[in-house]
């Protein structure tokens, strides 16, 4: 089965997927199969990819089906809700890059894992908590089952000698939830108290010693003076809450970073550099020195700072600056690290590399930005600290005013006291409420970063947007056509896409893109009255930076009076096209023929849909809304004009960005950015609250607080508006739960609340604040908001 | 009712035995991938 298969035919379909070939390269995402096979003589190797484009069940099947019919796979096992395949293969008959391009042959993209999902220590930790948190389950179940006799019996109905057997059974099986479950609390409420500081940890301990003490007393020797009262069940069932909480809290956390880590995932940054003999060879970005030639194919970002020595091109420069339009470059021109190469491959001298470059420098900005975040102050914890000094000095009052009386009433009722003010309620106040809108979030492709993020974004009063990738999509589009009289718009769209689609150009390809879209649209209709194969072109000639000309060869559509055989087209500026510019307000391309002007196009980025419906919403919610943008003034005036957003600011550096950004800071306001490009980094890192589009860079996203997965902003209104809702059941939550203690603990204070009363309402207060809670897991009245949206306009 | 001598024990055993068959299945990753598994038996393997 393991057949050779170096054909030639099997070319990877992505030359940057070859670095992976390497074996210090994959070796970075897989590892020796250790098992294998005695009669397979070679080496396997076992290897982590990322998935892409998974929609149902039946596509693992297809992938896991496809990579096996690959020969030198051995064995391929996808997770579909992992979004992840484990492939088994051999070194020896197949490389990784044939894998990736038979995914990619299937219709999928995958991309190598280098974060092990099954790394050791993560899993051992995940599996240890779930034990903890099965173990406190369990044995709730068991010590509820021994302690039920009591409640559903008169007392002296159970001989003595059973109730002790079951007080027994009760203590055997609480010693692992204590010994065991709750050995975190312990070690976190000890860990506060070296560093002088209370937390929930500390009565929730305190609360099991004391109760686990005075029930083993009660236990051993029924008839001392502590009582003969057990309270087995009311701790096993705390600790099996609080852990239940702390559970799902990790995962949800989980769920979010894998959702990154996928992003954050891709494949190592490589470049052709040219050896002694004229060869090209692809290496590690990280290999580069100043001086190497190397080759940059379209399509892929400079590796580093350069000179072109070789070829012209056009650079795509708005990750780095906010400049939308394609920049010309020339031999000998400069290219900046971290641009990417539009039409044609071109080779480079290195003149600066890492930390030195402008995407270094930038990189760096981010990082000392995310240094100054402001620490936000917690609101559990404000109202927790006095609370929580307050019950346990009232359990302690109790205690001490009972001593002299009752020695045994006296714990008990601090154990009371404990049980009943339990902060089990007031702890999951703030988490619960949290982790439902977070799960609402996740939902809706929005990840959150850090959960108290919620808090932050609920009390914004500035948001400032980026251009390119946030309120614009990052392509451009044709905004109006305006032809010679005699032609209809179509035929000029079609006879320019004629020409256009011979080029690379990000307006040629905006031109092809405007006229499959109205074919589409209204297709065999007649509008479309001339169809791109009716056309056929020779001699086509790009010019760089300037425009491309073509002769017409045949054309068989009599429609077109001006685009009989031999005539010439072109396509391009005004110069170029050899006609006056009309209108130099606006990007604009002309298409004309050896008689003159045909058609103008006049460009635009194409706005996101639903932008202007979005910025209405956030201005009807009193929010101030400015665009900073690095693009040059006139798209970004147009742009601002047209969703409506007055403040505006055009050609913004990083640097200036930053510096706007903190002169808001000094002023008092509370600052949500959104933004995409690497430039925004630094500001989404210091701003009070940040959110990137998924389609970003890895390392903005990476410090932005959420992420929307989609890029739909229409969803920024009811994100602030969910937030509020979020801080507003956490609010009621922690009123509930301290007018919940402050009606019980003056009960338990005195006695009137039996214990098993005390421990009923300490659950059912718990329950009460999550069901509370659970109203956040739904999108707060977000779909009845978009329909009247939509109707309203 | 003396038979109670015997069961509340017994049951004490059990849960202990109980305990020890969720301890085998958790550190034999039997929790960790609850929703593939459920779906690849209605997957048609050729």
């Amino acid at each position: 089965m393991l057949t050779n298969t170096f054909s030639a035919e099997d070319t990877p379909s992505n030359a940057a997927w070859t670095i992976l070939d390497t074996e210090d390269q994959w070796q970075a995402f897989s590892k020796p199969v250790l098992n294998q096979d005695i009669q397979s003589t070679q080496q396997l190797v076992q290897s982590d990819l990322l998935l892409d484009g998974l929609r149902c069940a039946a596509c693992s099947g297809i992938i896991e089906q496809g990579l096996k019919s690959t020969p030198g796979i051995v064995s391929a096992r996808v997770s579909m809700s992992k979004k992840r395949a484990v492939v088994v293969w051999s070194p020896s008959a197949t490389l990784p890059s044939k894998i990736l391009t038979a995914i990619h042959d299937l219709g999928y993209s995958a991309y190598p894992a280098t974060q092990h999902e099954d790394d050791l220590v993560s899993l051992q930790k995940q599996r240890a908590a779930f034990w903890r948190w099965m173990v406190s389950g369990f044995c709730m179940m068991q010590v509820m089952m021994y302690a039920s006799p009591t409640y559903f019996t008169t007392p002296g109905e159970i001989s003595s000698d059973i109730l002790h057997l079951l007080n027994w059974a009760s203590w055997l099986l609480s010693l692992p939830v204590l010994l065991f479950s709750s050995s975190a609390f312990f070690s976190n409420a000890l860990r506060d108290l070296k560093q002088q500081q209370i937390s929930m940890d500390l009565p929730v301990a305190l609360g099991i010693i004391i109760t686990f003490i005075v029930s083993s007393a009660a236990t051993f020797d029924p008839s001392g003076w502590w009582g003969n009262t057990v309270y087995f069940d009311s701790l096993t069932m705390f600790v099996f809450f609080l852990l239940s909480a702390r559970l799902v809290e990790v995962k949800l956390h989980r769920k979010t970073l894998g959702a990154l880590d996928n992003l954050a995932s891709r494949i190592p940054e490589n470049t052709e550099r040219q050896n002694p003999d004229g060869t090209f060879t692809r290496v590690l970005n990280t290999k580069l020195q100043v001086g190497d030639i190397v080759r940059v194919q379209i399509g892929e970002a400079f590796p580093a700072d350069g000179k072109i020595i070789s070829g012209n091109t056009s650079v795509d420069e708005s990750l780095l600056t906010g400049e939308s339009t394609p920049i010309q470059k020339n031999l000998h021109d400069e290219v900046i690290a971290g641009s990417y190469n539009l039409r044609q491959p071109v080779c480079i001298t290195l003149n600066t590399i890492g930390e030195s470059t402008k995407y270094g420098q930038i990189v760096n900005l981010i990082n000392n930005a995310a240094v100054e975040k402001p620490r936000l102050s917690k609101l559990a914890d404000r109202v927790a600290r006095p609370f929580l000094i307050f019950v346990m000095l009232s359990a302690a009052g109790a205690a001490a005013l009972l001593w002299n009386i009752d020695h045994g009433r006296a714990l008990m009722t601090a154990a009371a006291v404990l049980i009943v003010t339990c902060p089990c309620a007031l702890s999951l106040a703030t988490p619960a409420a949290m982790l439902a809108s977070a799960s609402a979030f996740v939902k809706r492709g929005i990840l959150i970063k850090r959960i108290q993020a919620i808090e932050n974004i609920a009390d914004i009063d500035t948001i400032i947007f980026d251009k390119t990738g946030t309120l614009t999509e990052d392509h451009i589009q044709i905004k109006a056509i305006a032809t010679k009289t005699g032609l209809t718009e179509s035929a000029a769209l079609t006879l320019a896409a004629a020409v256009a689609q011979h080029s690379m150009h990000p307006i040629s390809r905006a031109l092809v893109n405007a006229h499959k879209a109205s074919s589409l649209s209204a297709p065999q209709t007649g509008v479309n009255d001339v169809e791109l194969n009716d056309v056929e072109l020779t001699d086509i000639e790009e010019t760089s930076g300037a425009g491309i000309s073509a002769t017409i060869k045949t054309s068989t559509a009599d429609a077109l009076e001006h685009s009989a055989a031999g005539n010439e087209l072109k396509l391009g500026s005004a110069i170029f096209c050899g006609i006056a510019e009309t209108n130099s307000n606006t990007q604009q391309v002309y298409l004309a023929n050896k008689q003159g002007w045909l058609a103008t196009f006049t460009l635009q980025e194409a706005i996101k849909h639903n932008a202007a419906l979005a910025i209405a919403s956030l201005k009807e919610a009193k929010l101030a809304i400015e665009l900073l943008s690095g693009d040059r003034s006139n798209a970004v005036e147009n742009t601002a004009t047209e969703i409506g957003i007055t403040q505006f600011q055009s050609a913004c550096s990083p640097e200036d960005k930053l510096l706007h950004l903190q002169a808001l800071k000094r002023e008092g306001k509370k600052v949500l950015m959104v933004g995409d490009g690497l430039n925004d980094g630094p500001i989404l890192a210091s701003a009070h609250v940040s959110i990137a589009m998924g389609k970003g860079v890895p390392l903005t996203l990476a410090h932005a607080d959420y992420v929307f997965l989609n890029g739909d902003i229409s969803q920024i209104p009811h994100l602030i508006r969910h937030a509020k809702q979020t801080m507003r059941i956490i609010k009621e939550n922690i009123a509930w739960a301290i007018v919940y203690n402050l009606i019980s603990i003056p009960l338990a204070f005195f006695g009137i609340l039996s214990a098993w009363l005390a421990g009923l309402g300490m659950a059912v207060s718990s329950l009460i604040v999550v069901a509370n809670a659970l109203r956040l897991t739904k999108f707060s009245s977000s779909e009845t908001d978009t329909h009247s949206d939509q109707s309203r306009s | 009712m003396d038979i109670l001598f015997v069961l509340i024990p017994l049951s004490v055993i059990m849960a202990l035995v109980v305990l020890g068959g969720l301890w085998w299945a958790i550190y034999r990753g039997q929790f960790e991938d609850i929703e593939d598994e459920g779906k690849r038996i209605l997957e048609d393997d050729d």
